[in-house]
């Protein structure tokens, strides 16, 4: 009993330790980004000042506010979610259940264009979009930003699929269902879970992507990854500001977390047990 | 054809549009005849400003207040030509990439862009900027005696030069100085050093870490515009030579005595952190009073003067470089200057040239400067003139003592266009140089090592 007790106790302290290691940066952020310029280079750090929303006030209101490069944050994560999950799910379903020909290389070639540096490729993907006119644009970043997270959508998904037993299709097909209203009615709903994990990280993937965005972008759409970075600027860094906006670029992920939470750890644990399925 | 039908919601729109525009109007309006200043001073230069009226250029910047002034005031550089001017807000750390980019693929994205000095080896040698030469002797496009190309700092103009040939226009700039507490230096009799020996006893009579306050602070992270900005200035003074005999050279006797002269005040003088800083990191601890010297840029003199988070303003005094064993003091000679991007058509190339020329010009240097309207004064313009005029003296010595003379000498006196080595390779050699230093200064490579090194990745990159 008293070695148990000792293990949790053990246990709970790395874990503080960890948290504590994690939360440090968020939790430093949010205080800096309530605080005054000479209150976040006062030495000791303050834990105890007058708050001041001023920083929210400034990057929201300000002559430099992130509001139009938030609202370019979000139409270019959700046109991208859109876009690869009509896209990943029926592809992901064919790799899983399909025989075609050519099968094996077609999942090897989605894999494969995760293997390349993106480093690599900008410069590539700069052009092409130069020539067909699509730099600076919607259109031009969300096709971008479909070149990795689709790849990596229909890999997370293949599992999910391939997790769901024969024989449930099998009965919907005795009953006279279609290949499609079988995927429709039968298969998405046992793979809500998968789906919801999949969604969740590609709108955080497209969310935090700063590499691609700031080649690709300009003044017309902007994400706040990029926008972010003019609060450091040569002369000074505006810390408070700074902090401020990085709260504001947390809380649509924060928020998307926690309502999430319980299919990412579901969808985690069912791929854990199940050791990827039958392949 | 669409008809127009009012509905409910469009009628509340637009009534909500026309109550906030005759809220704002007053404002509005105010700033349309702020706007619409004077424009006789460039009227008075013989060419027609007019000649490429409608076109559309952009023009790409960092965010800093010198490009803010300067952006505030299209609106007159748009009524005096009829041009107009997209500008683009880029990060430093991106600027250079995404022009190499737009300039590599021939794309003309960006007419002009403020650019790094040390570029324009790169850019001359893949002819992707075009000499300013041509403009500045066609008659139709530039009025010499208006213009005063020789007004513009010459330090500058020759960092901006190839093989004698000026590339970018000089808009902004700065010297790298010593920044000092005069009231610390005073308190132990100090004076400001004239040598990199004394600057070294001084940080040492000052250095208090139990107090909170350390000798001295120079720029510590890696990169080819932070520990590569500082340490070549010291390399020249211990009287390295780059270019050693046509080869480039980064080791040797020279180059060791003045990493070891670094490192020694990073260790002993500098708070531990300081090897991770930049100079708004400089900046900041001096204002929060716990560095008694650094040596860096002239214009982080704002930075240390913001009332908003300064305990250190009234007590602070500058100086130029101290001399090194050599004799001689270096400063920096960094400024942004304006491109001509090769990749336009001709109309466009000349629609840049009249901006750059607006921007260098005299006038609009001083009107961004201590006539300009808002809160923030450069202290970086480009014009021997304006640093004459009592008025921008007078603005600028508010900053502390000698600031003006400080500065005006080491920009006559204290430049050196080989202050770091101008070759098209720059790019890879400044961060191979940055690693080096960098590796001396955390002890994971002695001094030698780090210099023999450095120079054993930079010899194939000169050969190729």
């Amino acid at each position: 009993m008293t070695a148990k007790r000792v293990r949790i106790i053990a246990l709970l302290a790395i874990s503080a330790v960890f948290l504590l290691a994690w939360a440090f940066p968020i939790i430093w952020s949010v205080l800096n980004s309530l605080k005054t310029d000479s209150d976040v280079l006062a030495y000791p750090p303050k834990l105890v000042f007058t708050p001041t929303l001023e920083a929210y006030r400034d990057v929201l209101f300000g002559s430099g506010s992130i509001l139009p490069n938030l609202l370019s944050s979000v139409i270019i994560s959700v046109g991208t979610t859109v876009v690869t999950m009509l896209m990943a799910v029926p592809a992901a379903y064919a790799l899983a259940r399909l025989r075609f020909r050519g099968k094996k290389f077609a999942g090897f070639y989605v894999l494969a264009t995760q293997m390349l540096p993106p480093v690599g490729i900008i410069i590539p993907y700069f052009l092409v979009l130069r020539n067909i006119g699509w730099i600076d644009t919607y259109q031009g970043i969300i096709l971008i930003y479909l070149s990795f997270s689709l790849p990596f959508a229909i890999w997370l998904l293949v599992s999910y699929f391939e997790d769901i037993p024969f024989e449930m299709e099998e009965a919907a097909y005795l009953d006279g269902a279609s290949r499609l209203k079988t995927l429709w009615r039968i298969i998405i709903p046992q793979v809500r879970g998968g789906i919801a994990v999949t969604i969740v990280f590609v709108f955080l993937n497209a969310w935090n992507e700063f590499l691609f965005a700031v080649v690709l972008s300009g003044n017309t759409v902007r994400p706040v990854t990029v926008a972010m970075f003019n609060f450091v600027s040569v002369e000074q860094t505006l810390w408070a500001k700074l902090a401020a906006v990085s709260v504001l670029a947390m809380l649509p992920v924060v928020v998307l977390g926690v309502v999430a939470q319980k299919h990412i750890v579901k969808g985690l644990t069912v791929g854990a047990v199940k050791g990827g399925g039958r392949r | 054809m669409p008809s127009f039908k009012p509905t409910r919601r469009t009628l509340l729109k637009t009534g909500t549009a026309a109550a906030a525009f005759a809220t704002f109007a007053p404002a509005f309006l105010r700033q349309a005849a702020a706007q619409d200043a004077d424009l006789a001073p460039y009227k008075s230069a013989q060419i027609d400003w007019q000649q490429v009226s409608g076109e559309t250029i952009t023009v790409a910047v960092i965010p800093a207040s010198y490009f803010e002034n300067l952006i505030t005031l299209a609106p007159q550089f748009k009524a005096l030509t009829g041009i107009d001017v997209r500008f683009e807000k880029i990060p430093p750390a991106q600027i250079r990439q995404k022009s190499v980019i737009d300039l590599t693929s021939k794309t003309g994205t960006y007419a002009t862009h403020a650019a790094d000095p040390m570029y324009y080896a790169l850019y001359a040698a893949n002819k992707w900027v075009e000499p300013l030469d041509t403009y500045l002797a066609d008659k139709s496009l530039t009025d010499p005696a208006w213009f005063k190309l020789d007004d513009i700092i010459p330090a500058w103009r020759r960092a901006n030069g190839i093989d004698g040939k000026l590339y970018g226009m000089p808009y902004d700039g700065e010297v790298t100085i010593q920044v000092y507490r005069k009231d610390l230096y005073d308190a132990k009799g100090l004076k400001p050093a004239d040598t990199l020996e004394a600057y070294m006893s001084n940080a040492a009579a000052l250095n208090t870490p139990n107090d909170r306050v350390w000798g001295a602070a120079l720029r510590g992270v890696a990169g080819a515009g932070q520990n590569m900005y500082i340490y070549p200035s010291i390399f020249r003074e211990f009287g390295g030579d780059w270019m050693k005999g046509g080869k480039l050279a980064v080791n040797g006797p020279e180059a060791e005595a003045a990493l070891a002269w670094y490192v020694d005040v990073m260790k002993k003088y500098a708070p531990t952190a300081a090897a991770n800083w930049n100079w708004p990191d400089i900046a900041d601890a001096f204002s929060q009073g716990t560095v008694a010297s650094y040596i860096d840029a002239h214009s982080s003199a704002s930075v240390i003067n913001n009332p908003e988070k300064s305990k250190v303003i009234g007590k602070v005094a500058y100086a130029r470089w101290p001399k090194g064993p050599s004799g001689k003091r270096t400063t920096s000679i960094w400024n942004w200057g304006f491109p001509i991007n090769s990749a336009l058509p001709e109309k466009k190339r000349k629609a840049t040239w009249l901006f750059i020329q607006w921007a260098a010009s005299a006038e609009t240097q001083a009107r961004t400067a201590h006539k300009f309207a808002g809160p923030t004064k450069r202290s970086g313009v480009n014009r021997t003139s304006v640093w004459k005029d009592p008025d921008y003296i007078k603005l600028m010595n508010g900053f502390g003592e000698n600031f003006v003379e400080v500065t005006m000498g080491a920009l006559q006196e204290d430049t050196d266009v080989d202050w770091r080595p101008r070759v098209p390779q720059w790019p890879a050699i400044g961060d191979t140089m940055a690693t080096a230093i960098q590796s001396a200064l955390s002890g994971q490579a002695t001094i030698k090592a780090a210099l023999d090194d450095a120079q054993r990745r930079i010899e194939p990159m000169m050969r190729g």
